[in-house]
């Protein structure tokens, strides 16, 4: 069995579609939220695997501090995103 | 990559898209939740069997604090006033959307490089994050400051109108 970068590319891509649906799908600001760090998700995956398999020239683990960067992201992003929506909730 | 780390990814992104979709489709906020910790779960075998050790904790971290502001009672539900034809175009193009980044990963000439990182990579995460590029360090420890500062006032915000 063996991995390559394009079945990395195929798992991000699914996360990233998934993230998307369920950001344009429920009717729920809260939910729809929800969907935000799957994309990021995704996008990590995949700055990982090029960093994993790709990355030939400078530091080759620039994937990997993006993938950091994003999951970091995608928490502050949604614990804000969840403030402001709740708040326009209770309105 | 020997065999055990591609079974560790396949098996890691099942769970991960598994998790995804429950997030997507239930309904229950708990169940919700739930999913959103079983994404972080699987992101992290995903960023293991991928030698990102230190990537694979800081998603879990991050995750779990994910599902936790998602199953939160706190936040209360916020109608979308998004009709439901504008959602069913918008689904129409999600699954757009994943045909045409499985058709571009399909048919795409990738170069190989050989990995030389680590299984873990602190100290040279540590060097790009501290040294090559102190000031997206900065700015991200500053959203992440706002974020939690936003959140804060929000809650007491909420609290003080009970």
């Amino acid at each position: 069995m063996s991995l390559g970068l394009v079945a990395v590319f195929f798992v991000a891509a699914g996360l990233i579609a998934v993230g998307a649906f369920a950001a344009v799908w429920r009717r729920d600001m809260t939910a729809a939220l929800a969907g935000v760090p799957l994309m990021f998700a995704g996008a990590g995956v995949a700055f990982a695997g090029v960093a994993r398999f790709a990355a030939a020239g400078g530091p080759q683990l620039f994937g990997q501090e993006f993938a950091v960067v994003l999951a970091v992201a995608a928490a502050a992003l949604l614990a804000l995103g969840l403030g402001i929506a709740g708040r326009e909730g209770q309105r | 990559m020997d065999s055990l780390h591609a079974i560790g990814f396949y098996v890691s992104s099942g769970v991960s898209l598994a998790g995804a979709l429950g997030v997507a489709l239930l309904g229950n906020r708990d169940v919700r939740g739930a999913s959103m910790a079983v994404v972080g779960v699987g992101l992290a075998g995903i960023y293991l069997s991928l030698s990102a050790g230190f990537v694979a904790a800081v998603a879990l971290v991050c995750y779990a604090g994910c599902a936790l502001l998602v199953a939160s009672p706190l936040y209360r539900p916020m109608a979308s006033v998004v009709g439901s034809r504008w959602r069913q175009v918008g689904a129409i193009g999600a699954a757009a959307l994943l045909a045409v980044l499985a058709y571009s990963a399909f048919r795409g000439e990738f170069v190989h490089a050989n990995f030389y990182g680590g299984a873990f990579g602190v100290a040279n995460l540590g060097r790009l994050f501290f040294a090559h590029d102190a000031l997206s360090t900065e700015a991200l420890a500053v959203l992440v400051l706002v974020a939690f500062a936003g959140a804060t006032a929000v809650w007491r915000v909420r609290e003080r109108s009970r």
